[in-house]
């Protein structure tokens, strides 16, 4: 039940990330670069509450995302989906009590992420590719997400832990005995 | 712990504050900054003049009278060059007014009059930094279909990518993915014109033909070739002509007639 909940909880935090980048972040930007907050909410998802609900929230939300903006339909919920379950992986290797490694993460998932997504494109459309101006892009991106994390790290760290417990419980008792 | 707290909270008062000056300044008119710049270049510049005078001194000493030479004939070929371009202005500045003339015959807002179209609203934009789409609020219930060709009042958006009943994702043409054929209007020379990653309020024209003149100032419309777009409507002026060492390679950019970051109303053209 209490799963439940926080599943729910978190749509709704998709859905106010959706408005937030749509709207305020198109003029809240540097350089009229805005940040990714999808990055962001997959990867806090998949490091607190495991890979499944990690790779199947971000297979839905990268779909949505595709369904309401995007050129084509599902390669968003697949590079979505990967960062699920590299949020898995990085908990089981990392720790997430600093804050520098949650910001390596962000940019570690922000660069599959959108490096994915460019290649992708290049496949489909077959466009000319330009580099210098996607890394330019990528960078200020990544300085964004990186700043915002900072921002809001004793939130996703409260809140996470609290997920945690609900979704881990059992293999967080394992580890210390 | 109490001061872990506090040093915390103040890492991220700070990161905030710096967060704002970044989009402050980052989307500050150059204009705005130019007393700053001022005050700047009155320390740095003096400086910068002598650092460079001694530079130009030590490196360009032993050359110097060899170079006199050299510099005379470029200055008589160049002087020569300077009476060709003179002249080739003035032939162009006539055919400039000639053309004026002609566009107010043609008079391009009442070229769309020939299209019907379906008034609609931007709802929603694109957020990615690497695409350009915005949705619409016509669907299927409009009849609005895949493929069809979106205008302002300026000129040419996009295309209809998808439709629902009731919305329709428009790919816009400053989208790095969309390629449009489009023609000079005034010398009708065929040009392929695309969205760049670069600027996202610039289109770069390319595969342009190697006897193709080119003029910043020239308009630049639809050819009509490839299906999707009508012939003959505006795109935007070019304001730019990059040459490169090979002719085949040369670009130019293009300003576009509609402001998309402003872009509130569009006409979605329903005949084919």
């Amino acid at each position: 039940m209490k799963k439940a909940g926080i599943i729910a909880l978190i749509t709704l935090a998709f859905f106010i990330i959706y408005f937030l980048q749509a709207n305020f972040f198109t003029w809240f930007n540097i350089f009229g670069i805005m940040p990714n907050l999808f990055v962001i909410l997959i990867l806090f998802v998949g490091l607190f509450a495991g890979k499944k609900i990690g790779l199947i929230l971000g297979l839905i939300f990268g779909i949505l995302i595709d369904l309401l903006i995007g050129k084509s339909i599902g390669i968003s919920g697949i590079l979505l989906g990967a960062i699920g379950l590299i949020a898995e992986y990085c908990d089981k290797n990392f720790s997430k009590d600093s804050k520098l490694t949650i910001i390596l993460m962000v940019i570690i998932s922000t660069i599959i992420y959108e490096a994915g997504e460019y290649a992708f494109t290049i496949i489909k459309d077959g466009i000319q590719i330009e580099l210098l101006s996607f890394v330019k892009i990528l960078l200020i991106e990544i300085l964004y997400n990186s700043l915002l994390i900072i921002i809001i790290y004793p939130l996703i760290h409260k809140l996470g832990y609290a997920i945690e417990n609900v979704f881990k419980s059992k293999t967080v008792m394992t580890r210390y005995f | 712990m109490y001061k872990k707290k506090k040093t915390g909270l103040i890492g991220i008062i700070i990161t905030i504050i710096v967060l704002i000056l970044l989009v402050v300044l980052s989307n500050m008119d150059t204009q705005k900054l130019s007393s700053a710049e001022n005050v700047f270049s009155y320390l740095v510049m003096p400086i910068q003049n002598g650092l460079t005078y001694l530079k130009n001194k030590i490196t360009g000493n032993d050359s110097f009278f060899s170079d006199v030479d050299n510099l005379k004939a470029e200055n008589e070929d160049l002087k020569k060059k300077n009476s060709e371009l003179e002249q080739s202005l003035r032939e162009y500045e006539i055919l400039k007014a000639e053309n004026e003339t002609l566009k107010e015959y043609v008079n391009l807002k009442d070229k769309y009059k020939e299209y019907s179209t379906v008034p609609a609203y931007v709802i929603n934009r694109d957020i990615s930094n690497y695409s350009d789409t915005i949705v619409i609020n016509v669907g299927k219930n409009d009849e609005i279909e895949a493929n069809m060709t979106v205008i302002s009042d300026q000129g040419l958006v996009g295309h209809i990518l998808s439709v629902t009943d009731t919305t329709a994702k428009v790919q816009t043409i400053i989208d790095t993915a969309s390629s449009v054929s489009s023609t000079i209007s005034t010398t009708r020379d065929s040009i392929i014109v695309s969205g760049t990653l670069d600027n996202n309020s610039m289109l770069k024209a390319t595969y342009i033909p190697t006897d193709a003149t080119l003029v910043q100032g020239d308009n630049v419309e639809t050819s009509g070739l490839g299906g999707i777009y009508p012939k003959g409507i505006h795109i935007g002026t070019i304001s730019q002509i990059v040459n490169t060492k090979n002719i085949t390679d040369r670009y130019a950019m293009i300003e576009p007639a509609v402001d998309f970051s402003k872009l509130e109303t569009v006409l979605v053209i329903t005949n084919k």
